[in-house]
């Protein structure tokens, strides 16, 4: 996984590219932890570069929603396509997250 | 690997047994007593490589100190020997003089764990005999611990299947409703974060559990045997799959890290009414396979679990007839990440369950694997299960 953000404006937007699964966690967090110290406001990730997601990619989703909400701001998902877009639609995860 | 003398964390130096191997009885002596003075006193001699062969075959040493050029058996071979017949582990400390430069190369070859130049530096002899002695402590501390855990998952490991369901189990409560079923699960990694579960719901009805916390190891494993205790709890809300996952929800939502989350199917299923009732969480959306070798997936979806503690689950139904199957799996089944373009769709999964299933149930399972992955024994980067309920027991 790789991302791409000014981390200026709002809201903020996060590309983020490849593949997100177990073996991004340390680099995801990383990314959860510069938006927590840079972007205050409302945060928008750009998925339409993500390839793959795997339970564990939903679950570091979810950790940064988490995290974005309790300090006040708000994320929302975009660009979801093809495998990210089926299992974005199993989890049903656009109750927690808004999509769109 | 002998760990006998190395029990204790502590560099005890008269507690390591070296055998020195020297054809000059000069040489013996300077090495003895330097090892002497530095506290090694279980000292043992060999004058050429024939004599050390066979005091190894006999005794056990924690290094061995030696010399290439020797009458009978030279260095070299004896290192042989020692790597290859005996099969020790034991550190070789090699003394190469400065006219056998060339010779260093092959003596890592054949084993050698370090050398040594002549003359001999006595501080630096005693600094790498400590230095070998040391790892050699380390990797048998090291390897105990790997012994140990490896017991410790193997143990937690046949805990975790004895929760899953077994032949008999299945049989009781399906057969006397109409139905059978065929499962298979496999862990990733020892432990798993995968279990299912059948239980009676009335005297018609039965009803079939999967679940999937996500993540894998030991942390997924331990919360499948959570779930386990809470669901045994669910009784009053087993005919009702919407109240059942709600309910599981509500309470797996303070248990789990945020990150955390499960994804389930949950299912009555009524045999002889032909209908099936149904919640999901998640979960990819089950197969029914019909009798006239048609096929669908299941359409209701849900939230998956551990997230949302107010979430609110849909009950939807399904028409299950006499010759249809209901197949149920978790996403290892079908999700390539090393090779995105080979994950399966579902019809490339219905369509090898129509053919394996029409064959009989007898290795079902091995059969399904091998039709869509080439051999039974595949592997899967996440646990895998799946289910495979026929309506006619017969």
């Amino acid at each position: 996984m790789e991302y791409r953000s000014e981390f200026t404006g709002s809201p903020v937007v996060v590309m983020i590219e490849g593949v997100l699964t177990f073996d991004d966690h340390e680099r995801f967090r990383e990314l959860v932890g510069i938006l927590a110290d840079q972007a205050p406001g409302p945060v928008v990730f750009d998925l339409s570069g993500l390839t793959m997601i795997d339970s564990a990619g939903i679950g570091m989703l979810i950790m940064a929603n988490d995290r974005i909400v309790k300090r006040g701001g708000g994320l929302r998902l975009r660009g979801v396509s093809g495998q990210v877009a089926k299992v974005v639609e199993l989890s049903r995860i656009e109750q927690l997250i808004p999509i769109g | 690997m002998d760990v006998a003398h190395s029990q204790s964390g502590h560099h005890e130096p008269a507690r390591d047994r070296i055998l020195i191997v020297d054809d000059q009885a000069s040489s013996r002596l300077l090495i003895g007593s330097v090892l002497e003075a530095a506290g090694y006193t279980r000292l043992a001699y060999a004058g050429d490589g024939v004599e050390a062969i066979e005091w190894l075959a006999a005794n056990t040493a924690d290094i061995v100190i030696l010399d290439i050029r020797m009458p009978r058996m030279d260095g070299f071979e004896v290192c042989r020997e020692i790597r290859g017949r005996l099969a020790l582990d034991l550190p070789i400390l090699v003394q190469t003089g400065i006219q056998e430069a060339d010779c260093r190369v092959d003596a890592f070859k054949v084993g050698a764990s370090d050398i040594v130049s002549k003359p001999l530096n006595p501080g630096e002899l005693v600094s790498r005999v400590r230095l070998h002695l040391e790892r050699r402590r380390m990797i048998g501390r090291l390897q105990r611990y790997q012994d140990r855990m490896e017991d410790e998952l193997r143990a937690a490991q046949s805990m975790q299947l004895a929760l899953l369901p077994g032949p008999e189990d299945v049989a009781e409560i399906l057969q006397p409703r109409g139905a059978a079923m065929t499962a298979f699960y496999r862990a990733s990694h020892m432990l798993g974060g995968d279990l299912w579960q059948v239980f009676p719901v009335d005297e018609t009805r039965f009803a079939v559990f999967m679940v999937d916390l996500s993540g894998h190891g030991v942390s997924a494993a331990i919360n499948a045997f959570r779930v386990n205790m809470i669901t045994a709890g669910l009784v009053q809300e087993r005919a009702d799959p919407a109240r059942w996952l709600a309910a599981l929800n509500r309470t797996l939502v303070p248990i789990l890290p945020v990150e955390h989350f499960a994804t389930a199917f949950y299912a009555v299923i009524d045999a002889g009414a032909g209908e099936m009732r149904y919640g999901v969480a998640g979960a990819p959306p089950p197969l029914i396979l019909r009798g006239d070798g048609r096929w669908e997936e299941l359409s209701g979806r849900g939230l998956i679990l551990g997230c949302l503690a107010d979430a609110e689950y849909e009950c939807f139904s399904a028409q299950l007839g006499p010759q249809d199957r209901l197949f149920a799996y978790s996403d290892a089944l079908y999700e390539d990440f090393e090779n995105p373009d080979a994950s399966l769709g579902a019809e490339d999964i219905a369509m090898a369950v129509q053919a394996e299933a029409a064959a009989g149930s007898d290795a079902f399972s091995a059969r399904l694997l091998t039709r869509l992955f080439g051999r039974p024994d595949a592997e899967f980067r996440d646990d895998l299960t799946f289910l495979l309920i026929g309506l006619n027991a017969s």
